[in-house]
């Protein structure tokens, strides 16, 4: 399906399989089938900068561990989506996840939502946007056609499926046909830094991501426009497995909706760039199924394809 | 008597065969080219343009194609469009700003197509004679990069004076550096003395604009800031990698066949005023990896895994 990837995605893959093999044997392999209880072992998709991502869970990771008396692991999963296969192959515990594998999760393995990060900006969703270039000539779909689409991957609900849906919803079926070429960048950061550059014509991201960039670098706003945005849906959940002693997971569930009341809850959420976590609830995933069944293909036969 | 019918004969074939010889000479087709310089992106211009344009005129009549490689200055690309002009050539094709706007100013009826051209939308090069296509490059995204590896306080920015689309993108990125409190330096090339200018300043990084004079002396350019210590970028791609730590282009070889596609169109008798003229923005991003080292530059990992491509 997949025409003219960028270099950079398979160089990024390649780097994240890498990176996450060391660490895997550096957090995960003292975890075994007898001390699993005293042990949890938590996944984390990766974002554009994971050293920065790894720095800021570590924190969190830690505290947890002090809060529930037993250590937390973390491992990084090589790509978006990937949970599926690493629940299984990998015995994980639970996975800070994005909306759309989070969806995965609770559809295929029972995952149970625990607790959402908020935002520094006070947000604990996201949403899909699909944006050009201000000079690109580009004002709605009409003038898409002939033109280079980037998305992030394929398990991303903003990067992926939220322009799929938008764009059967204008009559565009069949994105082969319609675009001269698509290609997957692998993260947000990416694909905004691939329209600015002109690498690509479209682009597709979640705003928590464009905003960051824009508050570090304020002229990408004035030359980037967003032709269409999303509902908003989770944007990072903890998902934890249906397994773990329900106790143990009410404990977890507490100490992170709790944590913004002491000043070392407050310490490590500003480590973590959250004001607090909030309850999860399933039914704010529906929507994503919904999206995916406008984009005429279900979750379920996405998670295959991958 | 007989011999008044001869000489009238002999004059009447003389006057065919005067009016005869230009008529088979047109028989054949010629194209004029002029470089703006002698610098490779137009080298690849031109020869995709040529290998497009003989896939599309195939088995038709010959065409003769004569390549003028001036010397970048006003001059010399004046000499070559009145060459061609008064060679009474089919078409003319330029590369660069200068070498259009130098036949544009000469006024003739002969139709002209444009490629290289940057930002052709603002080059003033309309005309019902003229169509052709251009590139785009965002030089914000030079900023950005330059900053994503250094602090940039100054920017030097070579470009050259006599060079139009030089001087466009000079006030573009000038302007785009000052909205970042940037500083600015320009450094105008003209002549090769002028390299010398380099070695004045200190600077952060420099930007080399699509100056065909300063693509003619790259490696120089190159070596001076290399004593320096200061990273470059590019909008042209460094195909003999001389050392510009960082270029973004609009891949070239598309300018050559889009142009060949409109020179073929007119020589078959649609006219210049009939075909959009065509902005090309897509574009691709290399990182020097060996220059960086040798410069002392670390590039982050989530940078480089922006590249299209990578030398190391």
């Amino acid at each position: 399906m997949r025409k003219n990837p960028l270099t950079a995605y398979t160089f990024f893959k390649n780097f994240i399989t890498r990176l996450l093999l060391c660490l895997f044997f550096v957090t995960a392999v003292p975890v075994s089938a007898s001390d699993r209880t005293e042990e949890l072992l938590i996944g984390i998709e990766p974002e554009h900068n994971i050293f920065e991502q790894m720095e800021r869970y570590r924190f969190l990771a830690s505290y947890l561990s002090d809060q529930l008396g037993l250590k937390v692991n973390l491992t990084i999963m090589s790509r978006y989506g990937e949970v599926i296969k690493r629940f299984k192959s990998l015995k994980l515990d639970g996975a800070f996840l994005t909306s759309y594998t989070a969806t995965l999760g609770i559809k295929e393995l029972g995952l149970e939502p625990i607790a959402n990060p908020v935002n520094l900006n006070g947000e604990a969703t996201s949403q899909g946007y699909i944006f050009v270039r201000k000079d690109s000539g580009i004002h709605d779909v009409k003038d898409m056609r002939g033109k280079s689409i980037i998305f992030v991957d394929p398990a991303t609900m903003e990067g992926y499926l939220f322009p799929l849906a938008y764009l059967n919803r204008h009559g565009i079926t069949d994105i082969t046909e319609f675009f001269n070429r698509f290609s997957f960048s692998g993260s947000h950061a990416s694909t905004i830094f691939a329209v600015l550059d002109g690498r690509a014509d479209i682009g597709t991201a979640k705003n928590t991501v464009f905003s960051k960039l824009v508050r570090s670098d304020p002229s990408i706003l004035q030359e980037l426009y967003v032709i269409a945005q999303s509902p908003k849906v989770p944007e990072i959940t903890l998902c934890i497995k249906n397994e773990i002693d329900e106790d143990l997971r009410e404990k977890l569930s507490a100490v992170l909706l709790h944590m913004d009341q002491t000043p070392h809850g407050q310490k490590v959420l500003k480590h973590f760039e959250a004001l607090r976590f909030v309850k999860s609830n399933k039914s704010d995933y529906d929507k994503i199924e919904e999206m995916a069944l406008e984009a005429r293909a279900s979750i379920a036969e996405h998670g295959k394809n991958r | 008597m007989k011999t008044l019918y001869c000489l009238f004969f002999r004059i009447l074939l003389t006057v065919l065969f005067v009016i005869a010889t230009p008529l088979m000479l047109h028989a054949e087709k010629r194209i004029g080219v002029i470089m703006t310089g002698d610098v490779p992106y137009y080298r690849i211009i031109h020869e995709t343009f040529v290998a497009e344009f003989n896939k599309r005129t195939v088995g038709d009549e010959k065409i003769e194609i004569i390549l003028q490689r001036p010397f970048p200055n006003s001059i010399s690309w004046s000499n070559a469009a009145r060459k061609l002009i008064a060679f009474d050539v089919d078409l003319i094709v330029t590369y660069g700003s200068p070498a259009t706007q130098a036949v544009i100013h000469e006024k003739s009826s002969i139709p002209l197509v444009y490629a290289g051209l940057y930002d052709s939308d603002h080059a003033a090069v309309t005309g019902k004679n003229v169509t052709g296509c251009g590139f785009k490059v965002p030089l914000s995204s030079i900023i950005r990069y330059f900053k994503r590896i250094k602090p940039i306080d100054t920017l030097g920015i070579i470009y050259s004076g006599i060079e139009e689309d030089s001087v466009r993108q000079y006030e573009t990125i000038r302007e785009l550096a000052e909205q970042q409190d940037i500083r600015t330096e320009k450094i105008d090339i003209r002549l090769r003395g002028d390299l010398d200018k380099l070695k004045t300043k200190k600077r952060d990084a420099v930007f080399i604009t699509g100056s065909s004079l300063a693509h003619l002396w790259l490696d120089d350019i190159i070596s001076i800031l290399r004593k320096e210590q200061v990273p470059s970028a590019d909008i042209f791609p460094d195909s003999s990698e001389a050392g510009v730590l960082m270029t973004l282009y609009q891949p070239p070889h598309l300018q050559g066949e889009r142009a060949a596609e409109m020179a073929a169109e007119i020589l078959l008798g649609k006219k210049p005023g009939d075909i959009a003229s065509h902005t090309f923005r897509e574009t691709e991003l290399v990182f020097n990896l060996l220059e960086a080292r040798r410069l002392e530059i670390t590039f982050p990992i989530h940078l480089i895994i922006e590249a299209t491509r990578v030398i190391k």
